[in-house]
């Protein structure tokens, strides 16, 4: 039976297998031009064929070749330290740096089991009055400390 | 003595009591984040580029190679006092500084790192000073053909000296470099892969793809393990060395500093490899080997010189070539751009304060390191103790907060976020982010320079072996090719890495 042995491999080579097709199918309009005179697509359509072909040997190559298994993931961290920076892009321009790194500290702080509340605001209370005083007054950023645009 | 007088030149730009205080702030800020394991030079670079903008050239660029050294020094605390590696070019000082700090050496283990940092420091500023501008010369000479196999040969090279696989390091390469052509092609004016995103019409920003792919994911990746807390076993008694320590210190830093020194001048190379490299010569010349992973003196002499040497020396081809050989030199050529100065052969001739000024603050940074992390000690160790729950939500704000002053761009806060998530799977599937990176940073000048030798040559790839330059750095990529492919150097290229699993 056929089956998959360097996990690592193969999802790798797969990854790369889909991009490399992406990357063809958006490009496929850019002008490919000549050797003297290269075009907007000449380079891009080169690499993707690359990374199409580099893909799919790592792909196959898994089936031949033992390696090692991928270390086990864990969905909470993964899930709260993504939203986390999602919540920022969402909340900074509409109520301004204080109150959206105070909800991100939060947000971001689930993320680990050993997480305590209390310790967590104070946490967050402290670091949205260093950014203010670091990015709004020292660094004079162009940043509302509150704001509240809905 | 043109060196002597360049340099005082560069002492009076650096001792301004504005430049010293960048370069304390920058030192600092680089042990800090070289004592706390879970944050490294790349994502903390990233994160204050966006406040050098109101600096002096000078100024911001002292600051930032500080951070970049000052980690070397730091990150050997952690791995000695509790037996973690503060930063990848510290892991291989775990193996013998925490066995030293067992049998009640730590304070000799740290006064050794430290020294040997220093000297390891003094001559690689002093490498800088005497060879860089006589490669500057040299590469006077280089067009469009040398550049392009010159960054050829530097990404073939990063293939070799990237840890883990062969293959996935050359699908990385050529991913960044794909990624980087992402924006407005500067010939055609066609913007490429940019789906109609105003943000990525000048390409994709370098710094949220530094910060994903390397702060946090490795946030991600440390929260998968649980993020475990370091505990401080060791007490540092007196931090001098005896006779003995002493006497087997002194050639171990001197062969560190030798190979930390060459192999920081190759693409790829810089602090990490270095510190590997080091290890491994160590434990085959000593007469002491059995001694090896019990605690001997030249396992954190040789090392810890090596990776700090490797450090400064890695700044040579950015000032001289104007090419970045590793992602922290990558970010340098980022804080350069911000200032308006062009990375290359002209930066020493046209701006010489601000490439003496550098240089002489490297060794002075070099000097506050030393006081920094030996008397005041005791404050690292202090720090050690915060624990990573409330660390990892810092570094993520400061993150968030620095990407989105880049300019004021939700969408770059986003991708970030995309970027992130792409690091963790890289990470899970044993893809290293550092070549990404560096065929990010190449992809649009290799294209440039590509295209240019073509219109040079009509269009005939002989080009790139008729100019003897050219030939000759072609010649040495495929000597590395061919090293890959051979056997013999494949099984000590593995052995290198194996300490670290």
């Amino acid at each position: 039976m056929i089956r998959v042995k360097n996990p690592q491999d193969f999802w790798a080579g797969l990854l790369f297998l889909v991009v490399g097709c992406l990357a063809l199918w958006f490009g496929r309009n850019y002008a490919f031009g000549t050797a003297t005179k290269m075009g907007p697509g000449y380079l891009p359509t080169v690499l993707s064929w690359g990374l199409v072909l580099i893909g799919a040997f790592l792909s196959l190559r898994a089936f031949a070749l033992k390696g090692p298994a991928i270390e086990r993931s864990l969905i909470r961290p993964q899930v709260f330290i993504l939203l986390a920076i999602v919540v920022f892009g969402l909340l900074i321009e509409r109520v301004g740096l204080a109150p959206a790194i105070v909800v991100v500290t939060v947000v971001a702080a689930i993320a680990s089991r050993e997480m305590r509340w209390r310790e967590t605001l104070a946490v967050a209370v402290g670091l949205a009055a260093l950014c203010v005083g670091l990015f709004i007054y020292l660094l004079g950023q162009p940043l509302t400390t509150w704001t509240w645009n809905f | 003595m043109d060196i002597l007088h360049n340099l005082a030149i560069g002492f009076g730009a650096a001792a301004t009591p504005l430049n010293l205080l960048f370069c304390l702030f920058g030192c600092l800020i680089g042990t800090l984040i070289g004592v706390l394991p879970g944050i490294g030079p790349i994502a903390t670079i990233a994160m204050l580029l966006p406040v050098t903008f109101g600096l002096s050239p000078l100024g911001a660029l002292i600051m930032l190679a500080g951070i970049y050294y000052g980690a070397q020094y730091g990150g050997s605390t952690t791995a000695i006092l509790v037996n973690l590696p503060g930063e990848s070019s510290s892991v291989v000082t775990c193996i013998d500084g925490y066995r030293m700090a067992q049998r009640g050496r730590a304070g000799a283990a740290l006064a050794i790192a430290a020294v040997g940092s220093f000297f390891a420091g003094c001559v690689g500023t002093v490498l800088i000073a005497a060879f860089a501008p006589i490669l500057a010369t040299f590469a006077e000479q280089f067009r469009s053909p040398e550049y392009f196999s010159l960054m050829l040969f530097g990404l073939v090279a990063a293939v070799v000296l990237a840890h883990g696989s062969v293959v996935k390091a050359v699908a990385m390469i050529v991913l960044g470099l794909l990624i980087g052509l992402a924006g407005t092609d500067t010939q055609s004016g066609v913007a490429r892969f940019t789906f109609g995103i105003p943000e990525l019409y000048d390409g994709v920003d370098f710094v949220p793809v530094a910060m994903g792919l390397f702060g946090f994911a490795e946030i991600m990746s440390n929260l998968d393990r649980g993020g475990d807390q370091p505990t401080i076993t060791a007490r540092i008694t007196s931090l001098w060395p005896n006779r003995e320590e002493i006497r087997r210190a002194i050639p171990a830093v001197l062969r560190g500093t030798s190979i930390g020194s060459f192999l920081g001048l190759l693409p790829g190379g810089g602090a990490v490899l270095s510190s590997f490299a080091a290890y491994t010569l160590e434990k085959k010349v000593s007469r002491y080997a059995a001694e090896f992973g019990k605690g001997a003196v030249e396992g954190v002499a040789g090392p810890e010189s090596a990776n700090n040497a490797g450090a400064q020396t890695s700044f040579i081809p950015l000032l001289t070539l104007g090419i970045p050989s590793t992602p922290v030199m990558a970010l340098m050529m980022g804080a350069m751009t911000i200032q308006g100065i062009a990375p290359g052969t002209a930066i020493i001739t046209e701006r010489p304060l601000l490439f003496w000024g550098m240089i002489a603050s490297m060794w002075i940074g070099n000097l506050m390191l030393v006081v920094i992390n030996l008397p005041l000690i005791g404050i690292w160790v202090t720090l050690l103790k915060v624990p990573y729950r409330v660390l990892f939500p810092s570094i993520l704000v400061f993150c968030c907060v620095g990407a989105f002053s880049i300019n004021n761009s939700t969408f770059l806060i986003f991708m970030m976020a995309g970027f992130a998530l792409l690091g963790y799977v890289f990470h899970k599937l044993g893809c290293e982010g550092a070549p990404f990176l560096l065929g990010f940073v190449l992809g649009p000048l290799m294209e440039e320079n590509l295209r240019r030798s073509m219109v040079l040559s009509f269009g005939d790839p002989s080009i790139f072996v008729q100019r003897p330059i050219s030939l000759a750095i072609l010649l040495l990529t495929l000597g590395l090719v061919l090293l890959i492919v051979a056997p013999q150097f494949r099984q000590t290229r593995e052995e290198a890495f194996q300490e670290e699993t």
